[in-house]
Parts: structure tokens; C-alpha cells; sequence
């Protein structure tokens, strides 16, 4: 199994400072106790950006808005978060893909939104995704959200030859 | 024991004292009593993958052809065999785990029957490398087999009636079952992959009428769990209590891994069965100190109730992930002027061990592709002779240049076969190595336990990735290899008519001289072979040879793209194979070759 996770100093940090997953992730998204699925902000339907919405009426879930859109600090820690919750033990360092799929191709199975993504995690997918909202609660969440969205997007991966090499 | 496991025991010692004449199997359907069946994975107990069948020779194989071929309608690591018993031929594919029934005594060889087990879907995030499944063990009329989300099921062979369901293996811990069983009088033998997720590995026996488990023993742990006895326990190399705990720093065995997702085989005179275990977790060495047994080892234990009478480490304190899960041959060789009965095993660590199978005394011990992490094996100790620059651990940063890689001198999913004609065992190689960067890894239950990033490299020698060698074990030498532009991953077989067989991950299947290796015939089956070849008569009294195609197996294999299923997970090529998906992708083909 080769595991593309290059996992720095601030994992070593992190990892030495709590010890366990849950406590790191603490750490890593200044949270106070994990939290259970909290009254203010309910846990968003489960909808796919593919998926037509009968009459027209898009869900709830799909209002919910990102707390830390583009804040670099908050995609840092979701990098630190990304490793600590073994992400890249099935998605790849920088989620380049492994077991899982390829995070960082800007395609998405289940929907390209910040809320949809979200879901993803938060609830899990089929095929194999876990449900990561028990553990991590909506704001470390939102943390591997603002992350993933941070990640480049490689170009021209639509076509390959072996023509020109 | 029932009739057919009997005939399979005789089978077996045929094959290993190369004296027996050749055994009848069961009828099936109404079909004469014939030889030339595939009762059980690996073709006998003795897991030699050796047919006595000698239709197909040097001479005449160059008009091998297909007769047929099936789509199975899965895409993904064709690991494993198909069987035949009588003059049917059964196949099962990767997740989700469709068994297949093709009457041959048919043109066109139609369905039978068609089983499809409900598998959860969810066993594809915790099985690490592929949703792959290593075989079917015939016995008493019955089909067992392992489904990816952790159960076994035994289906009726004439009907594909489900018979019974046992749950063997919990998803939640990360266990996956993906290992061929094996069938040994009343029990079912069976164990879990999940190695990756710091499972805390074992072996267990299900009774054959009822699917009830019998007994459980843990592969490290407590001596009690492990199924020893200080009365009976008897490693050549170790001394001493709770060897399963003691090996273990910080307790580190409650997650050790040490998963059975390989192979079983089976010495009817001694009454032990032969198994290899997984790698430790999690793969910064670091965080478990000691040897870690019994991870990365041989285990010798009694069917009957899975008492441990030995076992051998292959790779103490394993920091490399070099499981020691590939298959373990049984054969009776001549070494050194003497009959000795042996256990030939091929290891991802890139050495090839001949042991003393009643003893586990290690006789030989020779690299058969390049290795850098070791420099021999001390046969007193029975332990290898580090190369201190190549240890690993989070303290030594990223080390350069290991060989073999994490994916072995031979991928474990790929076994060797043993003609008692030629003296000789054939078996795929990887010629890779790697880099190796640890870090330090969270246990969170159900998810990946690892912590290591290890990209891979081409190995010495210049512009082959992999090979097809024939190996002397009783020197410990090379005889013959054929280069293979990629890592060869298929399984090997070999027969009576002197020719062996395998496939390439570029999706050749080829037959050669099992004397010199030279090429008799190729054909380009449609995906890369992961599988294994076997060899049957037909109802029409011919020789045929089955195979899979179906790359994958491993996600070293399809990380980059030879994929082309999911328009939402678009990879670039993997470094180390840049023009792999010019020749192959994705497939699932049942291939039939005849004269």
C-alpha cells in the first residue's frame, strides 16, 4: 500500500500534544468538546448536485453555508485534520486519490458545493465512505471542507496521449 | 472426512511424492468419474498448482487458442481461480461476490446457475487494496467462499443454493475477508485482511454442515488467545511465555494487525496446516518496539482445534510492511543428498525460505529478487541480517533505495507452482524498491492505521519491472527468467506436459517450457492478469487451461489511470508505471485456451 502521506512536523505536534485522534482533532479545530450534532445548525439532507429536485424545491441542506469560505488559517488545520482522521489512508496525501477517490481533480460524485461536501463527510457516503460527523462534529467539518476547497486543481487531465511522449 | 476431501488428501501426497497414480474425482451431474479437476485453490493441500495432466507439451502448445471466454460483469483485481468439478466450472468475482456455475458440457458452456450473495457496499472504503477475492474451495458437494464484508457462505454446487451465512469478520474494526478458505474434513478454515487498519488479527474454523465456528486463535496476543500450550508449542527459534504479548512495546498488539488474507495449505501425515501472517500496524515501526509476533510469520497449527505447534517470523519487527501471507508449498525435496519434506515459500521481503515443514527449521535461505534491507538470513538464529541504513521509523526520516518494495518481491496474491518433474517452482516477481517516510499514526477505529508515504522506483538491472523465474530450492538459484516489461502478478501453474503458464499485467497470457522458460504461445486477453491459471479435462476428454483477466488487485496498480469507470475520480499515470493504461485497463474476463 503505498500512502502518499507526507505528514509534517505539525502532525508530530499535534499527535504528541494529544495523543489520541479525538484529542488532536480538538487541537487542530479549537473546539471545546465534540460536539453532537448541534441545535443551531441541523444537519444538512443528504443531496447530490446530479439529483433533480422534484417540483423544483431544492432541500434545506442545500442552504447550508460555510462558516470559513477561502480562510487560509481554517484550511491549514483542515491539512493537519486531514491527516489526523487518516483521510489520506484511503484518499492519498493532499487527497490525490488512493482506495478512495481523487479529492483534488475538482469532480465530485456527490455535488461540488461546500454544503454538499459536507454531507459527504459528515454523513458519509456509499462505497465505503465513513461517517466522520460523530467524531468530528460540524465545525471540524467545515475545517476538511475549507481545506479540500483549498486544494489546486490540476489541468488538463481530461485527455492522455502517449502519442506525443 | 467426506469422500471428496479424502480424494483431495491423495491428491496432494500424489503431487508431493510425484509416485501416486492419478485419483479419480467425484462424479458431478452425471458425468464420469475423471481426473483432471480443480477441487480447491490452489489444485491440491499442497498448494503446488501442479497438474498431472500432459496433453498440452513443448511441442504442440504453440496452437494454444481460445475456446471461449465470459465476461463476468465486474470490473477489478481478478485475483484468484476458477474451479472445475466434474464437468462443471465455477468462478466468483471480486465485490460483489457473484458465483458462477458454466456447464462444459455444452456448447457455449451456459449458466448453470448464477448466485449473488447482498454484500455491503461499505466493505470497498475498508478493503485496502481492491475488492478482490482469492477463490472457492470445493468440498462435500459444497461451495465456501469468503464475501468481501466479512462472511463465509456455503453454497450447494448443484443447485447454488445458499446453504449457510456466517459472519466472520466485523467491517467496523476494519476487517475485510478476501483470503481463499480451505476445507480440511469438517472445518472451514478462514481469516481477515486488515493489516492497514490495525486489526487484531486471527484464524478460525466453521464446521462444514452448519457454518458454526468452531474455534478462534488469535495470530499474537495473549498465549490463551493464540491457541498455545507450553506443552506443545514448540517454535525452533523462540523460548519462552506470552511471546504474543512480550514481542509487542506498549502494548501495541491490541492493534497489531497480523491478518490472514493469503493462503492455506495442508500436510495430512503431520496434520498441520500452513498459514502466513500480514504486517504489523501500523507501519511506523516505531510505535510498536519489539518483534512483533507473530506478524510477518509461518504458523503451524492442528485443524482439528487450531492448536499452535510452531511458528517461524520471516521479518521480525517488520518495518517495511513485508507481509509474509503468500503461499506456503509443500514438497519433498533432496537437499543436500537427503529426502527432506519441505515448505518452499516465496517472501514480499524478497528472500525464498525451505524450511523443515514438521520443525520449521529454515534449511535455505536465498534473495530471489534484488533486496537491500537485509544482508542474509542467519540460518542459526533463523533471523536476518539487517542492513542498519535501511531501517525505518519516523526518527530516520525518509529512507531511499529499500528493495524490495512494499509490494514485494512477489505480490503475495500471486503464488507459485512446484512441478515434482522438474524439480523446479515457478513464480511472478516485482523488481521495484522504494522510499520510505514514516509518521506517526492515530488509531481511530475503522479507518486506515498506517502512517508511511513510500513511493516506488523501477529496481536494478535496467528497464524490466518484474519477471517469471523458475527457482531451485534445494540450492537456492535462479534457473531460468523471463523479464517482464511491468511487475508480473499473476499466479503460476505447471504440468505433467512440461509447460508452465502465467499472465502480465500488460495482459499477455503465455505458455512456456518449464525446462528453459522459452515462450510457446501468447494472446492478449482484453485486461492485465492478476489471476491464476488452472489446468482440467473436459467433457470431451480434452485439456483446457482457465485464467482471469482483471487488472487490479492493488491500488499501486490502479492509483492512476487504468481506470476509466468513474468520470468523477480522474488520475494521472503513477510514476513508477507511466504507460501501463497504454496497454491495459479495467476488465473481468473469464478466458478458456485449448489446443
Amino acid at each position: 500500500m503505498d500512502l502518499r502521506a507526507v505528514r509534517g512536523a505539525a502532525l508530530a505536534h499535534a499527535a504528541a500534544a494529544a495523543g489520541v485522534a479525538g484529542a488532536a482533532v480538538l487541537a487542530c479545530t479549537h473546539q471545546g468538546a465534540p460536539p453532537s450534532p448541534p441545535a443551531a445548525a441541523p444537519p444538512p439532507a443528504v443531496r447530490y448536485e446530479s439529483h433533480l429536485a422534484a417540483g423544483g424545491v431544492v432541500p434545506a441542506g442545500a442552504l447550508l453555508r460555510n462558516p470559513h469560505p477561502g480562510d487560509a488559517a481554517t484550511a491549514r488545520s483542515g491539512a493537519l485534520l486531514f491527516t489526523a482522521m487518516n483521510c489520506d489512508g484511503c484518499h492519498g496525501a493532499q487527497g490525490i486519490g488512493w482506495v478512495g477517490p481523487n479529492l483534488a481533480d475538482g469532480r465530485w460524485r456527490y455535488g461540488a458545493t461546500d454544503g454538499e461536501i459536507f454531507s459527504s463527510i459528515y454523513y458519509g457516503r456509499p462505497r465505503g465512505m465513513p461517517a466522520f460527523g460523530g467524531v468530528l462534529g460540524t465545525e471540524g467539518v467545515w475545517t476538511l471542507v475549507t481545506y479540500l476547497r483549498s486544494l489546486p486543481v490540476p489541468a488538463g487531465v481530461a485527455t492522455e496521449s502517449w502519442e506525443s511522449r | 472426512m467426506a469422500r471428496t476431501a479424502s480424494i483431495a488428501v491423495l491428491a496432494c501426497l500424489g503431487a508431493a511424492a510425484a509416485s501416486n497414480t492419478q485419483t479419480a474425482g467425484p462424479a458431478h451431474h452425471g458425468a464420469p468419474g475423471q481426473d483432471g479437476q480443480w477441487l480447491m485453490p490452489a489444485g491440491d493441500y499442497a498448494a503446488t498448482r501442479y497438474s498431472r495432466l500432459a496433453d498440452i507439451t513443448p511441442q504442440n502448445a504453440k496452437s494454444l487458442h481460445p475456446v471461449w471466454s465470459f465476461s463476468t460483469g465486474v470490473l477489478g483485481g481478478h485475483e484468484g481461480q476458477p474451479l472445475v468439478v466434474g464437468d462443471t466450472m465455477y468462478v466468483v468475482t471480486p465485490w460483489p461476490n457473484v458465483l458462477y456455475a458454466f456447464d462444459l458440457g455444452r456448447e457455449g458452456y451456459p449458466l448453470r446457475w448464477k448466485y449473488r450473495p447482498e454484500v455491503s457496499a461499505n466493505a470497498l472504503g475498508v478493503a485496502c487494496c481492491d475488492a478482490v477475492n482469492r477463490g472457492v474451495f470445493y468440498a462435500d458437494g459444497k461451495l465456501v467462499y469468503n464475501l468481501l464484508d466479512g462472511h463465509t457462505v456455503a453454497v450447494d454446487a448443484r443447485s447454488g443454493r445458499e446453504l449457510w451465512k456466517t459472519r466472520i469478520a466485523e467491517l467496523g474494526n476494519g476487517e475485510t475477508a478476501t483470503m481463499a478458505p480451505l476445507v480440511v474434513g469438517e472445518r472451514v478454515i478462514v481469516g481477515a485482511a486488515g493489516g492497514e487498519f490495525g486489526i487484531f488479527g486471527w484464524i478460525k474454523a466453521l464446521d462444514l454442515k452448519s457454518g458454526a465456528t468452531v474455534w478462534t486463535a488469535r495470530n499474537l496476543g495473549p498465549d490463551t488467545e493464540m491457541r498455545v500450550r507450553s506443552d506443545t508449542f514448540q517454535p525452533p527459534y523462540d523460548q519462552g511465555a506470552e511471546l504474543g504479548t512480550r514481542s509487542w512495546g506498549n502494548d501495541s498488539w491490541r492493534t497489531g494487525g497480523a491478518p490472514v488474507w493469503g493462503w492455506i495449505s495442508y500436510d495430512p501425515e503431520l496434520d498441520l496446516i500452513y498459514y502466513g501472517t500480514g504486517n504489523p500496524s501500523p507501519y511506523n515501526p516505531e510505535q510498536r518496539p519489539g518483534d512483533n509476533k507473530w506478524s510477518a510469520s509461518l504458523l503451524a497449527r492442528r485443524p482439528a482445534d487450531g492448536t499452535l505447534v510452531w511458528a517461524y517470523q520471516f521479518t521480525p519487527h517488520d518495518s517495511w510492511d513485508y507481509d509474509a501471507t503468500g503461499a506456503m508449498v509443500l514438497a519433498d525435496l533432496t537437499i543436500g543428498g537427503q529426502l527432506v519434506k519441505a515448505l518452499v515459500h516465496f517472501d514480499k521481503n524478497g528472500f525464498a525460505y525451505t524450511l523443515d515443514r514438521a520443525t520449521g527449521r529454515v534449511l535455505l535461505a536465498k534473495a530471489f529478487t534484488p533486496v537491500t534491507w537485509a544482508r542474509s538470513v542467519d540460518l542459526a538464529t533463523g533471523r536476518p541480517v539487517l542492513e542498519p541504513s535501511k531501517q525505518t521509523g519516523v526518527s530516520r526520516g525518509n529512507v531511499k533505495d529499500i528493495c524490495p518494495s512494499l509490494e514485494g518481491g512477489v505480490s503475495p496474491a500471486s503464488p507459485p507452482a512446484y512441478s515434482p518433474r522438474t524439480h523446479l517452482f515457478y513464480t511472478s516477481t516485482s523488481n521495484l524498491c522504494m522510499s520510505y517516510a514514516t509518521s506517526r499514526a492515530n488509531y481511530l477505529k475503522g479507518t486506515p492505521f498506517v502512517g508511511v508515504d513510500s513511493p516506488y522506483n523501477a529496481g536494478p538491472g535496467g528497464g524490466y519491472l518484474g519477471s517469471f523465474i523458475a527457482w531451485d530450492a534445494a540450492r537456492g538459484a535462479v534457473v531460468w527468467e523471463n523479464k517482464e516489461p511491468y511487475p508480473n502478478w499473476s499466479g503460476a501453474l505447471v504440468t505433467a506436459g512440461d509447460v508452465a503458464f502465467y499472465g502480465t499485467l500488460d495482459g499477455w497470457f503465455k505458455s512456456v517450457d518449464a525446462r528453459s522458460g522459452k515462450v510457446l504461445s501468447k494472446f492478449k486477453v482484453g485486461s492485465g492478469v492478476v489471476g491464476n491459471p488452472i489446468t482440467y479435462r473436459a467433457p470431451d476428454g480434452r485439456q483446457y487451461v482457465a485464467v482471469y483477466a482483471g487488472f487490479g488487485g492493488d491500488w499501486a496498480l490502479l492509483s492512476g489511470d487504468t481506470r476509466a469507470d468513474d468520470p468523477a475520480d480522474v488520475r494521472a499515470p503513477a510514476d513508477f508505471l507511466k504507460d501501463i493504461a497504454r496497454h491495459t485497463s479495467q476488465g473481468g474476463i473469464v478466458w478458456i485456451f485449448g489446443l
